[in-house]
């Protein structure tokens, strides 16, 4: 086995398993931003979008 | 005055332009006829038409008179947008304004099959490495398994710039043929008994998604991954900012901006300026050929990954709760086509069964997977090579 299919086979098993490792670690955010920012009812949206225009106008 | 003085181009015209330019015609044919990718394989063939008729001025040119090279606009594109790679990095900011993470809010767990159906990008890599490519171009090869145009432009212009035409050809032609590659590769690997499970956590898709949770999301991510991979930043960040625009409430004409001009624009320079490598000299190659080979691989792989890693899962599930393995298969970031496929799969088999939802939970979570896998490749590889 040549040193280049060596190296490739090792990228592909830390890379797949980096790829889960990340996934996991997203998946326990999720998690806990679920947890600890809940939905709830959610008031003022209306107000919240004569926010948007007047920020959104400033930039232009 | 001979035919070479006053038509050069007829003149020095060789049988592989003219194979290049029934290419771009064909790429043309798929853009328009069968609707496959039109946003980047019309620009693609119609670039590889424009960089492979002799003297184009579109492309780099020795002027005859002061032997001096005088460069062409597709070039000057390519060295400022590709080789520096902000129009790959400027349409994951148009990527991330258009995704909802909600559904994976919904259904967490799916996001692992973002994960598993990267297998397809590992495979490759290994099997272009038997065939002799460097690691480099192996890596460079592999991501096309990514399905993920801009990522696989990325990647490719940073180890295999050589290679980036059929890499790109390969990688946005294999994702407009998701719905023709995918469902042979599940119908082999599935029992019809495991084709019709309906999956029973619908209820979930109703849930309502904290506004400050999808803000905090892409900015948590873009934190756990720069601590993690800086190197991953640049693919990962993008995304995210795309989407922070999208959430934050605030910026939505940003928002719509980076999710139509922005996107359109980008669109459109980046197809043609990768066809500048398109030229003849480039791309008839065995190469070419083994390239486009490989990504129908890749692609196979990523499909076996995500469906034989449901199928794992449901060894340790209980009945009533089990995972329809053809979810796994939309782990690939083609969204939202992988999704409608199986969807539309499973209302073959059972057309009460409504797949939908999950699907398009797995299919975002492979949004994230294949920039975490390409982030993991611009890691990995320079350690190494």
């Amino acid at each position: 086995m040549t040193q280049a299919i060596e190296k490739t086979l090792e990228i592909a098993g830390i890379g797949i398993i980096g790829v889960f490792i990340f996934m996991a670690i997203f998946y326990l955010l999720i998690l806990a931003l679920d947890t600890f920012l809940p939905y709830k009812e959610e008031v003022g949206a209306q107000e919240n979008s004569v926010d948007v225009e007047t920020e959104d106008e400033t930039q232009n | 005055m001979g035919l070479e003085q006053l038509m050069p181009a007829i003149a020095s015209i060789t049988w592989q332009d003219l194979v290049m330019i029934a290419i771009g015609l064909i790429l043309i044919y798929l853009a328009i006829a069968k609707n496959y990718e039109p946003t980047l394989l019309l620009p693609i063939g119609f670039g590889a038409i424009l960089v492979n008729i002799p003297f184009s001025s579109a492309i780099t040119q020795i002027d005859p008179a002061t032997g001096q090279a005088v460069e062409g606009v597709l070039n000057t594109f390519f060295n400022a947008g590709i080789v520096t790679e902000i129009f790959p990095l400027l349409i994951f900011v148009a990527i991330g304004a258009m995704i909802d993470f909600s559904p994976l809010f919904r259904n967490p767990s799916l996001l692992l099959f973002g994960a598993a159906a990267q297998f397809g990008i590992f495979m490759t890599m290994i099997f272009a490495s038997l065939l002799g490519y460097d690691l480099r171009e192996a890596a460079s090869i592999g991501i096309i398994g990514a399905a993920d145009g801009p990522t696989s432009i990325v990647v490719a212009s940073r180890f295999a710039p050589n290679l980036l035409g059929p890499i790109s050809v390969a990688a946005y032609s294999y994702m407009a043929l998701v719905p023709i590659i995918q469902p042979p590769v599940i119908r082999l690997l599935t029992t019809k008994k495991e084709r019709l499970i309906r999956m029973s956590t619908a209820g979930n898709y109703n849930k309502k998604i904290s506004k400050k949770a999808l803000i905090a999301f892409p900015i948590t991510v873009t934190i756990v991954a720069g601590i993690i991979a800086p190197s991953s930043l640049a693919l990962i960040g993008f995304l995210m900012f795309g989407n922070l625009i999208r959430e934050c409430g605030v910026l939505n004409k940003l928002s719509l901006a980076a999710q139509n001009e922005l996107a359109s624009l980008v669109t459109l320079l980046l197809g043609i300026t990768i066809a500048s490598t398109m030229t003849s000299d480039r791309f008839i190659r065995v190469d070419t050929l083994i390239i486009i080979a490989l990504g129908l691989f890749a692609f196979i792989f990523d499909t076996f990954g995500g469906v034989i890693f449901a199928k794992f899962m449901n060894l340790f599930r209980k009945e009533g709760n089990k995972i329809n393995p053809m979810i796994g298969a939309c782990g690939i970031s083609a969204f939202p086509m992988s999704a409608r496929v199986i969807h539309q799969m499973g209302q073959k088999e059972d057309p009460f069964n409504y797949l939908l939802m999950p699907a398009i939970s797995a299919n975002v979570g492979g949004q994230i997977g294949s920039v975490v896998a390409g982030g993991i490749i611009l890691t990995l590889v320079p350690l190494l090579a």
